[in-house]
């Protein structure tokens, strides 16, 4: 699924970030150092996300109106851009959702094929 | 759903805003500052490309192609650079396609299509009357004629007359000057719908014998020689002899029908209240305009003023029975005034589109001939994935810049372009007069460009998935297919072919000018000045003015080198049309059947007018200071009269006289001499009908023009000549001194201008044919050299392959001339429905054309052949 890097973390796959940040924000609003935080320590250190390519995602997501941003004062009080998931942004995520499992499902069948169904 | 796009300050708070929380759990975990900002700062990595990406997301795509067009352009730019010479060589050909077209349109819109400043300018109509039996297209009215049409035609709503003078005015100027004048009915303006920039116009107050003589002032005039004087209104100035007010200054307008200075109410002439004009059917000098009535069209109009027209001519048979078939024409005033430089026009425009033909062929030659170069570049890149879009971009980002750079050389070449063609048209329109160039030049440039740059994008082939290309792709050599000789071959026919047509119009042209200006015209045009001094302003007596003129030419006898001293009535070739024309009749001659009388120009001379002139008297005795009024009645005639009316040789001493009723009761004249002929109104001297008579028994002190011969710089005398005159009579106007030769240079100009931009536009597609075929042999000897290199390992000798290539020139030249001459013949042809009085050229021009094409072909095609036969065998066989 992901091919491991030199420091044993594993890299995203294409076009997951999307779904990743998604799900990260369905629990209330983040601003970005908070998601990766999120990402790593959900994935027990195994993703990361470089931030080279998280904010340009963020945006991304903006942009198509499923985030939406606001400022405000973080645990640190800094000024930090807060980021939320809107009510298309939610319907998108769990659209993506059903993908990934049919394609984990899907993978996972020629991967490992249960024994039975072998004919 | 647009949002707020964040600007660049947002972005930097943000990603301070990360760092800052990232620092600040480093240190709450335990890190030293300094280190934690390090590691914060390493683990977001690039801070700038971050902030580059985040924004690129907000950018529009437009932008981004944009910018990757812009790449492409950069591209193209350094890959020409490569090829400075063929770039160049493009570039110009394109300017000077672009830019004669782009000239010739903005004359041609602002000549033919711009609308006239008149009031509902396209009810507005001129109305002629011709005689084409007789030759005369435009014969104008006589008052009589105009009364008639007036009191009879409704469906013009009111009709304004204009005819021209020449008054000598007094008061607007410090020196007293001849100037045209139009003479105008009161409705005249109303019916034109022109304005006043400044006071009034003449109006139905003016009208009629009884009203105070007013001016008005035309808007160049006042601009130019008044410099827009605002108090010019209610200046008394004097017309002639008689008394006028300035009531004010028109706006500016196309002058027609003539381009006077100043336009007066009827009242200021003295000729148009005399009887003559009121009465006279036949003296006719007016000109006439109509504006529609409200219900009325161009073709009402037409039905009804034919209908009214057969009635007057079927009511006064003495008057126009037999005498050439009087006709009446209606046209629009738009159409009259554009309608000579039509064709003109139309030629000129066919010259530029043949001239942007002939560049785009030639362009598109060299940009195949690039292109097949590059093929293995081509190949390259649709190997490594650059799909058919991919490469077409790159060609037509090459083939724009190409085109653009084309487009603002021809712009700027435009302008030039454009005040040479205006100045030659303003000789067949007034309309072109102040034409400049404007904006649509620009467009006009720019939507050329696109056009061309679009074409050759498209010329080259792509190298195709299915052909295989490993060949080129492998060595990147050029490789040659018969289709793309066959077109490289074709565009140089094509050019060849377009430039015949140029060449050989250009010549005819040149040919009809070298004609004309090597044309016998028997006078001696060198040594003899003639110089206009029309009637003084103020009512100087015959008797008192031949004084004066005797007086003069006595003393102008004394200035050194002058020769002869002779008074006359016409300046030849610049007064033509002025010399008037009468039919009269001989002793002894009776007209066959249905024939007219014969016509003759009257031209009342001063003894010694011959031998100033340097016209041989064939027979007989010149005029003397003895015939005078109340001596016997004597006239000179040309050789042509003589032989025409006096076949057996006898003309002396026999009797001639008028018969036109402007005479009244005939005055028969004793013949005492026989000049030979001379055609003073045409610069190619046709058979010339004229009688000539002593000014002094014509009740004139003199005829309005001067000429003196004589050994030195005619030119020197001027300054003496005019001190002498002004002494004796102050108010005399001195005008226009030129010898004949220079007085025929310029009305030979039109022609002369018509000859140079023909051979012009003939010169730069001659020039741009020859680059071509040129071309067209060096990429084809380049690409076979292996080809040459076998011929000479079998044992052609060099000269053999020399000729071979000469001889592919020639081929391509001798069936580009074959098609020209063909395709030429059906251009005139087809052009003969829309212009009249299309000629083919002469033999002499079409061979003259074809022999230049053929031979700058084979010149062109030396160096290629050289190259050729200088192939080295071994060098050749190895080259793939």
């Amino acid at each position: 699924m992901a091919k491991t890097s030199d420091d044993g973390r594993l890299e995203l796959l294409q076009g997951t970030l999307d779904m990743l940040i998604l799900r990260t924000l369905q629990w209330g609003p983040r601003h970005g150092h908070g998601i990766g935080q999120a990402i790593r320590a959900q994935s027990d250190d195994l993703l990361k996300v470089e931030t080279g390519s998280l904010y340009p995602a963020l945006h991304r997501l903006v942009k198509r109106g499923w985030l939406k941003w606001e400022w405000d004062l973080s645990e640190a009080n800094q000024r930090a851009k807060y980021y939320r998931l809107t009510p298309a942004g939610k319907a998108q995520l769990v659209r993506e959702q059903d993908r990934w499992s049919q394609l984990v499902n899907a993978i996972g069948r020629i991967m490992n094929p249960a024994p039975d169904s072998k004919e | 759903m647009r949002r707020d796009v964040p600007d660049i300050d947002d972005l930097d708070d943000e990603i301070r805003g990360h760092l800052a929380i990232s620092i600040k759990e480093r240190i709450d975990r335990g890190e030293d500052p300094a280190a934690a900002r390090l590691a914060a700062l390493r683990e977001f990595g690039n801070v700038t490309l971050t902030r580059d990406s985040m924004r690129g997301v907000w950018r529009p795509r437009w932008i981004d192609a944009l910018e990757a067009f812009a790449r492409e352009l950069r591209f193209a730019l350094r890959s020409l650079l490569r090829v400075k010479g063929m770039a160049a060589t493009v570039v110009i050909t394109l300017a000077l396609g672009i830019g004669a077209n782009a000239a010739i349109f903005s004359v041609v819109r602002s000549v033919l299509l711009r609308p006239l400043v008149n009031r509902d300018e396209d009810r507005l109509v001129y109305i002629r009357q011709s005689t084409p039996g007789s030759g005369v297209e435009n014969r104008t009215f006589s008052v009589p004629e105009i009364d008639d049409l007036k009191s009879r035609v409704t469906t013009i709503r009111s009709f304004g007359d204009f005819s021209t003078v020449e008054f000598v005015v007094v008061g607007l100027s410090p020196e007293s000057r001849t100037v045209r004048a139009g003479v105008v009915s009161g409705s005249y303006f109303d019916v034109m719908g022109l304005r006043p920039v400044l006071g009034r116009l003449i109006n139905a107050d003016d009208e009629g014998p009884e009203a105070a003589g007013v001016a008005v002032i035309t808007y160049r005039f006042w601009a130019t020689a008044l410099s827009s004087d605002p108090n010019v209104i209610g200046k008394s100035i004097r017309l002639g002899p008689k008394p006028a007010t300035v009531v004010g200054v028109l706006e500016p307008s196309i002058p027609y029908p003539a381009d006077t200075e100043i336009i007066a109410n009827v009242v200021t002439s003295p000729h148009h209240l005399g009887a003559l004009m009121k009465t006279n059917r036949s003296h006719r000098m007016t000109e006439l305009f109509g504006r529609l009535a409200p219900d009325a069209t161009l073709e009402s109009v037409r039905a009804e003023l034919s209908t009214v027209y057969a009635a007057i001519v079927r009511e006064h048979p003495e008057v126009y029975a037999g005498q050439g078939n009087f006709q009446l024409r209606v046209t629009k005033l738009r159409d009259q005034i554009s309608r000579p430089a039509r064709t003109v026009l139309l030629v000129l425009l066919a010259a530029a589109a043949i001239v942007f033909v002939i560049a785009c062929s030639n362009v598109a030659n060299l940009i195949l001939a690039r292109s097949v170069r590059r093929e293995g570049e081509l190949a390259v890149r649709a190997a490594l994935g650059a799909g058919p879009g991919a490469l077409r971009r790159t060609l037509l980002a090459e083939s724009l810049l190409l085109c653009g750079a084309g487009a603002v050389l021809g712009v700027l070449l435009a302008r030039p372009f454009v005040s040479l063609v205006a100045q030659f048209a303003a000789r067949f329109s007034v309309r072109a007069i102040g034409v400049s160039v404007d904006t649509s030049v620009l467009w006009i440039g720019a939507g050329l460009a696109m056009v061309s740059a679009l074409l050759l994008a498209y010329v080259p082939r792509l190298p195709s998935a299915q052909a295989p290309s490993g060949l080129g792709l492998a060595n990147g050599s050029v490789r040659i297919t018969p289709g793309t000789n066959r077109r490289l071959r074709l565009f140089a026919t094509t050019q060849i072919a377009f430039s015949f047509v140029l060449l050989a119009s250009a010549g005819m042209l040149l040919a009809t000018l070298v004609a004309m200006q090597t044309s016998n015209t028997g006078y001696d045009t060198r040594h003899v000045l003639a110089i206009d001094i029309p009637m003084p302003a103020t009512g100087v007596s015959p008797n008192s003015a031949a004084e004066v003129y005797e007086e003069v030419s006595r003393r102008i006898g004394r200035l050194p080198g002058v020769e002869n001293i002779a008074d006359g009535m016409v300046v030849p070739w610049r007064d033509a049309g002025k010399g008037p024309t009468f039919q009269f009749t001989v002793e002894g001659y009776t007209p066959a059947d249905g024939e007219d009388n014969p016509h003759a120009g009257l031209r009342p001379v001063s003894p010694r007018f011959f031998a100033a002139l340097g016209v041989p008297l064939v027979a007989g005795r010149d005029f003397t200071d003895a015939d005078r009024l109340g001596a016997e009645p004597v006239s000179i005639i040309s050789q042509s009269i003589a032989q025409r009316l006096f076949p057996n040789g006898d003309a002396l001493n026999r009797r001639v006289w008028w018969t036109d009723p402007l005479f009244g009761k005939p005055q028969p004249r004793r013949i005492v001499g026989v000049a030979a002929d001379v055609d003073d109104e045409h610069v190619v001297p046709g058979i010339a009908m004229t009688i000539y008579q002593p000014i002094r028994q014509m009740g004139m002190g003199t005829a309005g023009r001067l000429f003196v011969r004589t050994a030195g710089d005619p030119y020197a005398l001027v300054a003496p000549i005019t001190r002498i005159i002004r002494t004796l009579s102050p108010d005399q106007p001195v005008e226009r001194p030129a010898t004949l030769e220079d007085v025929r240079a310029e009305v030979l100009a039109p022609e002369r201008l018509n000859a140079f931009v023909f051979s012009g536009f003939a010169g730069i597609a001659l020039l741009i044919a020859v680059v071509g075929v040129a071309g067209v042999l060096a990429f084809s000897v380049s690409a076979r050299t292996r080809e040459f290199g076998i011929r000479l390992a079998v044992g052609s000798a060099p000269r053999q392959l020399l000729a071979r290539v000469l001889s592919e020139g020639a081929v391509i030249a001798t069936i580009g001339v074959a098609i020209g001459a063909a395709g030429g013949l059906v251009l005139a042809r087809l052009a003969s429905q829309f212009i009249a009085d299309v000629k083919l050229p002469g033999a002499f021009p079409v061979i003259g054309a074809a022999v230049l094409l053929v031979g700058a072909a084979i010149v062109a095609s030396l160096m290629p052949a050289a190259r050729a036969s200088r192939v080295d065998v071994l060098q050749a066989l190895r080259s793939e």
